[in-house]
């Protein structure tokens, strides 16, 4: 505890510095801007972003790169309550309630439940990672590099099993991934692989430039493709101050939702969108104003705006003590780390005191400035929303070809981009998700590196992955993959995801 | 039958990557379990993306119906007319003296098949918004940012209908602005500014 509280105050002094207090202010802002806007989400953002945060130091740039994220959670909410349109993928389900509040002239009492909701789950989160980083580090340094395999495999099982659509086509994505890994040279013999002879390639697909191209470029052409739905701000915002009925009502919604979406953070494939639905579906059966849902219940904006963001911290456990990332943002970030010459791992806490400690306590700071920003400020950011999309689609372009060029100094990566964007058109239109492609492509050369180990070490006995007397992590962790895939391949489950995914 | 097209193509589409890459690591040493070569990992990873590729298909027979997006006949000729303008141009750039480095010849080949896929309504966007990527990465070094920039954005412009002159010239400017303040001034990235012709 004492130790604990000492890192906190050595994490503070670090947060409290300048240069980090003003990135995270600027992640913050940047996140609630994309937040509010329909149409760009914080994967594109933060792959847009990327290379700009090179010049900085590591701590300094995750913080930044953090703040987008557990920012557009807050940004999302706005929209979906005042325009029935949600702004993030994970403020689907409180237009449900939401907007129907707003109808009700309640859009104040919502937003401002929405904002405390997502503060205190927030800080709550923030508090889980600082206390379990340190244990779980302790447990992931007995790991072996078979276990380490496994980990990492049933990381990609369940980011697929979770993500939208068919798993078959899901884990097939992730394949693909670990093969897009592939590309560049071999690290052990040196060999070049799938390069064609190209230099550009002999390091490998340029990450930047694949994340960029599948969604950020993909998704301005999809865009531009349907005719855009911006309907005009009818509701008006009304009082900011909650009733002691709405208080009394959303306070137990608040703390499941915080329960709820620091428990799905954690999983590997979570993230804040399958958080705040699964806070929805548990509102929706267990609070006491489940009888007014669908005419405004506060509780279904309360749960779901508190588990979006309590995920959104919370999915920064796995990538900060395992070095593993539980979804395409959390890929990124590794992205960023790697490009800093940082190899996330359990061995951070101890190698990188200030990145951990700092990041842990900016993400406070940041959700206390998230605060402000969105509440006094609602009037700003709805302004935001009418600026059309074709004087923002020429923007994120340009960032973009500047962007991905300044990496390298090479126009070779703004053609890669725009290689990956008609990639990224094609995965839409036959219904391939590509975040589980990203994750896949950052976790492939790690676990090639593991298997390899693994396999040297067991004398090429690929019996190590399942020895239970040995090997008990391992063994384990297959278990549960099995486990996984066997009840997504049983009909009945099936079809309840199929049906929760429809609504 | 209730075939679903979209799943049909994504397992076709799974099964040539995987044949590609199976073919392709045939360059490489395979080595042992124990010792694994730079092939092992591939004929793994590539092995397992061709079994999905055959569920997927299977699964296509009876998931649908779910069909793909109608394509006009001009979708079609467009899209063959392009690849094919591309695949010639390349190595006929290529062997143009001063085309030979810095990818010009991949950019201006490949920027010329977008333009040909424009003429379908049907790609419009999509080639017109990559089109103009594609001609910031050309311009980019012998005509300078500022240059690159402007010509991205009026391209790409011509994506969206509701776009007017003025707007277009407005987006222009603020970005070349903007561009300037951040990466020139402030994080001074190493690219030529102005045409050095």
């Amino acid at each position: 505890m004492e130790l604990l509280l000492s890192n906190l105050a050595h994490g503070f002094g670090v947060a409290m510095s300048f240069d980090n207090l003003l990135f995270a202010l600027l992640g913050a802002l940047i996140g609630t801007a994309i937040g509010v806007l329909p149409g760009i989400g914080p994967v594109a953002t933060i792959s847009l972003l990327l290379p700009i945060t090179f010049g900085q130091p590591a701590t300094t740039a995750i913080i930044m790169l953090a703040g987008i994220y557990y920012g557009a959670q807050y940004g999302g909410s706005t929209t979906a309550i005042l325009l029935n349109l949600p702004g993030e993928v994970s403020s689907v389900v409180t237009t449900l309630e939401g907007y129907k509040m707003a109808r009700n002239g309640r859009a104040g009492a919502a937003l401002t439940i929405a904002a405390v909701g997502s503060f205190f789950a927030g800080s709550v989160a923030t508090l889980l990672v600082a206390a379990s980083g340190p244990l779980l580090t302790q447990v992931a340094l007995s790991f072996g590099p078979a276990d380490y395999f496994s980990l990492m495999l049933l990381g990609l099982i369940i980011s697929a099993v979770l993500a939208q659509g068919s798993v078959v086509k899901s884990i097939a994505m992730v394949t693909l991934g670990v093969a897009l890994g592939l590309v560049g040279t071999d690290v052990q013999t040196g060999q070049q692989r799938f390069t064609f002879g190209v230099p550009e390639l002999s390091d490998g697909l340029n990450f930047a430039a694949m994340a960029m191209g599948v969604f950020g470029i993909a998704e301005i052409i999809l865009n531009l493709e349907k005719p855009e739905v911006r309907s005009v701000l009818t509701a008006k915002v009304g009082s900011l101050m909650l009733t002691r009925e709405e208080w009394k009502r959303a306070t137990p919604s608040v703390l499941r939702g915080t329960i709820i979406g620091s428990a799905l953070g954690i999983l590997p494939g979570g993230g804040a969108s399958l958080a705040s639905f699964g806070s929805y579906m548990m509102e929706r059966k267990m609070s006491k104003g489940r009888h007014e849902f669908g005419n405004g219940a506060i509780e279904g904006v309360a749960g779901p705006e508190a588990a979006n963001n309590a995920a959104a911290q919370t999915s920064f456990i796995p990538l900060l003590t395992l070095g593993i990332p539980s979804n395409a943002v959390m890929a990124l970030m590794v992205g960023a780390l790697i490009i800093q010459g940082i190899q996330p791992g359990p061995r951070m806490v101890e190698s990188q005191p200030d990145l951990f400690w700092g990041l842990i306590c900016s993400m406070w700071i940041g959700n206390l400035m998230l605060l402000v920003i969105n509440l006094p400020m609602i009037g700003m950011w709805v302004k935001l929303l009418q600026v059309p999309y074709k004087y923002m689609y020429p923007a994120i372009l340009t960032f973009c070809a500047i962007g991905v060029y300044s990496i390298n100094n090479n126009v070779f990566d703004v053609y890669s981009t725009v290689f990956f964007g008609i990639l990224g058109y094609v995965f839409n239109k036959l219904k391939m998700e590509p975040a589980p492609l990203l994750v896949g492509f950052v976790l492939g050369p790690m676990m090639e590196e593991h298997l390899r180990r693994a396999m040297l070490l067991s004398r090429g006995d690929p019996y190590i992955f399942i020895d239970f007397a040995n090997r008990p992590i391992s063994a384990t962790l297959l278990v549960i993959c099995a486990l996984t895939l066997g009840l997504m391949l049983s009909p009945a489950l099936r079809k309840k995801k199929e049906a929760a995914m429809a609504e | 039958m209730k075939i679903n097209a979209k799943d049909l193509a994504s397992g076709i589409f799974l099964l040539v990557l995987a044949a590609l890459g199976l073919w392709l690591n045939t360059d490489h040493t395979l080595g042992s379990a124990r010792r694994m070569g730079p092939g092992y990992m591939p004929m793994l990873v590539f092995g397992l993306e061709f079994c999905f590729g055959l569920i997927v298909l299977g699964i296509a027979f009876f998931s649908g119906p779910d069909s793909l997006e109608k394509w006009t006949k001009l979708d079609f000729v467009t899209l063959a007319i392009a690849i094919a303008v591309t695949l010639v141009a390349y190595p006929l750039l290529a062997a143009v003296p001063g085309l030979e480095s810095n990818w010009y010849a991949l950019g201006i080949s490949s920027t010329i098949g977008l333009f040909i896929l424009a003429v379908s309504p049907g790609w419009r966007v999509l080639a017109l918004v990559l089109a103009g990527m594609n001609i910031f990465g050309v311009l980019l070094d012998a005509g300078g940012l500022f240059l690159a920039i402007a010509a991205m954005v009026v391209v790409a412009a011509f994506a969206d209908k509701d776009h007017r002159p003025l707007g277009v010239v407005g987006c222009v400017v603020f970005l070349i602005a903007l561009c300037w303040w951040v990466f020139i001034y402030e994080l001074d990235i190493r690219v030529n500014i102005w045409p050095t012709f």
